[in-house]
């Protein structure tokens, strides 16, 4: 029986994504590979203890989808926050998924789509308004956190080459904020007062849930090789959305930025390290024509919608909205 | 048979219905959001609280309602903000018919419709001269065409300046960007000179510095969008550079640091422009559809054309610079 497996299920994506696919497809064809168990309510649901960190765990892991009939894996096993324990995300993100292509090609798994990261473009003042997929990701190189995430990118596309029966699918993820998310992003938007840096105002992308879950399904329809950006319909700029969120602004001098976010961040405070000021100081927006065009995927959501759905779910009673009518249909 | 229609009819309707009813949530939603109530309002309400209510939210709700008067929350793709660009159009509208006095000829040379790319002779330290190109096309041509300015990477970084350029409506100088706005059919201003312009010496004033490497002719070929050449007189001595202390600007994010008669000696004064007189031409466009896209890779051909392109400025200049009587008025 045509199985799909999922990793990093959870994660808030990959969570979301399981329920989505026990829903649609029958939880028996759903297969859950993380070193947690799925929740019990998704009954059916079956769940393989894999740690991808682990030495052998790509030996593990052929055994595994070969028994149970594997043909397609979602990998979405990755750190949406960044972690202080350095080491351990490099050995889940980068060698967990040179662990987890080297067991697809050997057990012959048809489709992998694997979860990206716009920001893996890198923000730098050079960068032209709109990253097609042909631009070649820059990030910055200290910067860890993006950098286990291009080298998990680089390691499933030289498998594609070297596979061709093996089918990739790499989807770029604009940062995600909506209802039910918990992370740095949204954790930002929740905090009372807020550092920013002086005199940079870019425009920044914040992609709905469901657009993520929409853009999945197209691609795990689609089965198309390559990289696909996934980005809302629009774009906001960052002191419209944080004053649309009624934070207190503080600006901070961009010399000053790195090495106070550095401080914040090594005492505990802060949310993200220096290598993060980028994000906030620079433009990294990518384009959405190649996912519309090849996967046939439009997100319905602007970065607007994101946000204000974040702040109604975050913020219940200031953000409260007009009652939504009961749906009137046959 | 009725009944299928008429059920056919009331889901029409219900549809009808339900967009309306998302469309007033929507506009529910911004009502409510805490730009509407205003500068004054929300300065009326903490006055009114006192000291003794002032916490962090009213603190960023000021912040916001501030913010508010003079941003939009709708940005186009690009970041330009109409609500911004409003607010800050009567200093340029002064400098345009009151303290420049700019006399506009040869706009009808600029197409009534379909794209185009407006190519100006750049200089002045400061990028008015883009401003004022606006202007005169915006005030001048009979299709009152908006026209979108490229600005240079080095505005594009600073800080303050660059959000500011990009809400007013500019748009970092990247082929790209160029291409999108172009095949949107929209009008697009570029600068070829670049740094080599803005920061010229005085005593270079009127000649025209090395047109970049061809590299807007390649965005014309490439969209077919025709050539107008534009030439700016009077902008050239608003800031008559005498020596350049390049040594200070680097460390701050500007390729150069000029020395005029009046900055940095008299401190923030020296940044008033002199009032001189400008003039502002446009000549016969030079089209560029009939090569064909594939011609943008002929870089014989492309230096043809913007050779044409910077004759057919300097051209204009030269006549103009032959009948001017004064500096100061014309």
């Amino acid at each position: 029986m045509a199985r799909i497996a999922i990793t990093g299920a959870a994660s808030f994506l990959g969570a979301r994504l399981l329920r989505h696919l026990a829903r649609t497809r029958g939880a028996d064809s759903v297969l859950v590979l993380d070193v947690a168990a799925p929740p019990s309510a998704l009954h059916g649901v079956r769940h393989r203890l894999v740690d991808l960190t682990l030495p052998a765990a790509d030996r593990r892991l052929v055994e595994i989808l070969q028994e149970e009939g594997v043909d397609t894996v979602v990998h979405a096993a990755f750190f949406t926050d960044p972690r202080r324990d350095a080491e351990y995300s490099h050995e889940l993100e980068s060698i967990g998924t040179l662990h987890l292509m080297a067991a697809c090609a050997a057990a012959g798994v048809g489709h992998v789509v694997q979860r990206s990261f716009t920001a893996v473009y890198g923000a730098r003042g050079q960068n032209p308004n709109f990253l097609t997929e042909e631009h070649a990701p820059r990030p910055d190189q200290g910067f860890w956190w993006i950098v286990d995430k291009l080298e998990a990118e680089q390691h499933a596309l030289s498998f594609a080459q070297r596979y061709p029966r093996m089918t990739v699918t790499i989807l770029r993820l604009a940062p995600l904020l909506g209802p039910g998310l918990y992370t740095f992003y949204t954790r930002l938007f929740a905090k009372r007062v807020v550092p920013v840096v002086l005199g940079y105002d870019p425009l920044v992308q914040f992609l709905h849930p469901d657009d993520a879950l929409a853009a999945f399904d197209a691609a795990l329809t689609a089965k198309v090789e390559g990289v696909f950006n996934v980005v809302p319909r629009s774009s906001i700029s960052l002191l419209t959305a944080l004053h649309l969120a009624e934070k207190l602004t503080v600006p901070v001098p961009h010399p000053l930025a790195y090495s106070l976010a550095d401080l914040l961040w090594g005492s505990g405070l802060g949310e993200a390290p220096g290598g993060f000021v980028d994000y906030v100081r620079f433009l990294f927006v990518a384009d959405a024509a190649r996912a519309r065009r090849v996967l046939g995927f439009e997100a319905r959501h602007g970065s607007r919608e994101a946000l204000m759905d974040y702040l109604r779910y975050r913020y219940p009673h200031r953000y409260a909205r007009a009652p939504r009518l009961a749906k009137v249909r046959a | 048979m009725r009944a299928a229609r008429l059920a056919e009819q009331a889901r029409g309707r219900i549809e009808r219905l339900e967009g309306e009813l998302a469309r007033l949530r929507d506009e529910l939603d911004r009502a409510r959001s805490p730009r509407h109530d205003g500068l004054l309002v929300t300065l009326a309400r903490v006055v009114q609280a006192g000291v003794g209510g002032l916490s962090w939210q009213t603190l960023a709700r000021l912040q916001a309602a501030a913010y508010f008067t003079w941003h939009g929350d709708e940005l186009d793709e690009f970041g330009y903000d109409p609500v911004f660009a409003e607010a800050i159009r009567p200093f340029f509208e002064f400098l345009y018919a009151v303290w420049w006095r700019v006399e506009a000829s040869g706009v009808d040379n600029v197409p009534a419709a379909g794209p185009a790319l407006v190519v100006a002779n750049h200089s002045g330290v400061l990028p008015y001269d883009g401003a004022m190109v606006k202007l005169a096309i915006r005030h001048n041509h009979p299709g009152r065409r908006e026209c979108r300015m490229l600005m240079l990477d080095m505005f594009a970084l600073l800080p303050v300046l660059a959000p500011a350029l990009t809400k007013h409506g500019e748009i970092r100088a990247h082929a790209e960007n160029a291409e999108r706005v172009l095949g949107r059919g929209d009008l697009v201003g570029v600068f070829p000179e670049g740094v080599k312009g803005v920061g010229k010496y005085f005593r270079d004033r009127y000649r025209l510095a090395r047109f970049g490497r061809g590299g807007f002719v390649r965005v014309a070929l490439r969209t077919g969008a025709p050539i107008v050449p534009c030439a700016v007189v009077g902008a050239e001595e608003i800031h008559p550079i005498v020596a350049r202390a390049d040594w200070i600007g680097r460390p701050l994010g500007f390729p150069y640091f000029p020395i005029t008669p009046t900055f940095p000696l008299l401190g923030l004064l020296g940044l008033v422009p002199l009032p001189t007189k400008w003039s502002i031409d446009f000549a016969d466009p030079v089209p560029t559809d009939g090569y064909g896209p594939e011609a943008a890779d002929d870089p014989i051909l492309v230096n043809q054309l913007a050779e044409e392109v910077r004759a057919a400025i300097q051209k204009m200049i030269d006549g103009r610079l032959a009948r001017r009587r004064s500096l100061w008025f014309g």
